[in-house]
């Protein structure tokens, strides 16, 4: 096992260890980690799940892991095409148990912003915009997010326009896990390399730490399902990934 | 008689007007009517109305050559490793365009209404998003007594639905290998339905499984036969995202017209 655990690995790792047997879990567009989160979790672990993902895919094989996580490669291997309206509808009936969901900020009721920064009428970024957030975040048995940069201004007090409400069960960063409790992200476990003090000074909302400890590292089958997946290690150079 | 559909390229972007509202098909870089768009810039078309739940070079590209009067979208990025749509970005930041913003689900049911023929449809989740109020939109009380209350969102009907397939034939019939994305619903919610098509197939493979056709010919208003129409984007299992292509066609200070000139469809036109 290495000595040092990278942001991406710590990040990929983290979002693929919220998966559940059994459970229906679904991974989107602009949404690499997690995508190869599912994968990583298909590879490393001893139970089965539903996979599915925004290419229409329904348990894939896909024979290459794409750059894009939209890729129609992403549907190879599949019995069937399971389109977009599809997988929403199934989410807003209560039938998604894990939905991961991009975020640019996260506030510490776990609302998030995809939008804008600065004034959504006078924007500072146009950033991508609403995309599945508002209708799955409140609408998924479990929704989670991950950050590549863990600071101030990603996790905030307050946000620059909330995008989608409802609570996410779970953020990711490359130091820290937060999960929810008690309607509040909960800080769960934090980097080997960090502290809890350097993730409260990192993090802009308040948030409670009992029983938090030092994330587990990767397991054997973890590294090894990582590795199969991003060989010659470009997807962890494209994600340009520091601890701080 | 009705008068054929085959049409050119150039031919179908003549009938789009100025102002026109357009929903186009496919998701990011795969599978978008993208040889369509470029068409529109060459014809240097102004105040079109883009309507799409996950546009990204398309949006962009149209934005760059100023074609664009107002996006209605859900989220806009180029994807990959990309990140943002830069001339997009810039369009609304600087308000050259009016953005309404959607979720993706929101787009969807505004369209779903257009394609059920009522004035709105209520969508699942959403409570707690500033996106209502952005918007104006409206909460019903479950008129049942549930007690819940429901978004609804109002209809969208674009003028065109532009879509990019695998298979058309002469008739007007579509198909699409792999995920069609939002497609369908495009295109029964859309007055019209433009279909640029990588393959002429014969009648008979349609007839054989008619199962497998996304829009039927009497949906249809034209149909341009463009191999490698997608580009650069992908079209599943024909070709890849072309991704050289894009990151040339991301360098800020290189010129539009040496991407367009790249253009698959270009190449044709010369041949022809």
């Amino acid at each position: 096992m290495p000595d040092h655990w990278s942001g991406f690995s710590y990040l990929v790792t983290n979002l693929a260890r919220f998966i559940r047997p059994d459970e229906v879990t679904f991974s989107g567009v602009n949404s690499t980690p997690p995508m190869l989160a599912c994968l990583l979790a298909k590879r490393a672990y001893d139970f089965d799940f539903v996979y599915l993902n925004v290419a229409g895919g329904v348990q894939p094989a896909p024979s290459t892991i794409p750059i894009s996580s939209s890729d129609p490669v992403l549907s190879e291997g599949s019995t069937a095409i399971f389109a977009n309206e599809d997988f929403y509808d199934l989410c807003t009936r209560g039938g998604m148990d894990l939905c991961f969901l991009g975020a640019a900020q996260v506030d510490g009721r776990g609302r998030t912003n995809v939008s804008v920064i600065g004034d959504w009428h006078n924007p500072k970024v146009r950033l991508p915009g609403g995309g599945g957030g508002a209708v799955m975040l409140p609408t998924a048995q479990r929704a989670v997010t991950w950050r590549t940069e863990h600071s101030t201004r990603t996790l905030v007090e307050t946000l620059d326009f909330v995008t989608a409400a409802g609570g996410l069960a779970g953020v990711v960063t490359p130091v820290a896990v937060f999960v929810k409790r008690e309607e509040r992200l909960a800080l769960q476990s934090w980097h080997p390399d960090a502290s809890l003090d350097e993730v409260r000074q990192r993090t802009g909302f308040d948030f409670v730490a009992t029983g938090a400890a030092t994330t587990p590292r990767p397991s054997v089958d973890e590294v090894a399902a990582l590795q199969a997946l991003d060989p010659d290690g470009q997807f962890e150079r494209d994600a340009h990934i520091a601890l701080r | 008689m009705p008068p054929p559909k085959i049409t050119t390229l150039a031919e179908m972007a003549a009938r789009v007007p100025d102002g026109a509202s357009l929903a186009l098909g496919g998701s990011f870089l795969h599978r978008g009517p993208f040889a369509f768009v470029r068409e529109l810039i060459r014809q240097r078309k102004t105040d079109l109305e883009i309507i799409k739940q996950s546009p990204g070079y398309d949006l962009d590209i149209l934005c760059r050559a100023g074609c664009v009067a107002k996006a209605r979208a859900g989220i806009v990025a180029m994807e990959g490793n990309f990140g943002l749509a830069p001339w997009y970005r810039r369009a609304v930041e600087r308000k050259q365009i009016v953005l309404e913003e959607h979720a993706c689900m929101t787009l969807t049911a505004g369209l779903r209404a257009a394609a059920f023929g009522v004035p709105f449809q209520p969508v699942g989740g959403v409570h707690g998003s500033d996106l209502p109020s952005l918007n104006a939109w409206a909460a019903v009380k479950d008129p049942y007594g549930s007690g819940q209350e429901v978004w609804v969102i109002p209809a969208i009907q674009p003028d065109i639905a532009v879509i990019h397939v695998n298979d058309a034939n002469e008739l007007g019939d579509a198909r699409v290998y792999g995920t069609y994305n939002w497609d369908r619903i495009m295109s029964r919610a859309a007055k019209q339905v433009f279909i640029v098509a990588e393959t002429l197939a014969p009648v008979r493979s349609f007839t054989d499984r008619p199962e497998l056709t996304l829009i039927p010919s009497f949906m249809v208003q034209a149909v341009a036969v463009v191999p490698h129409g997608a580009w650069p984007g992908s079209c599943w299992p024909l070709y890849e995202v072309d991704y050289p292509a894009v990151e040339a066609y991301m360098d800020m200070d290189r010129e539009l017209s040496l991407h367009m000139a790249h253009a698959p469809e270009r190449q044709e036109r010369v041949d022809a």
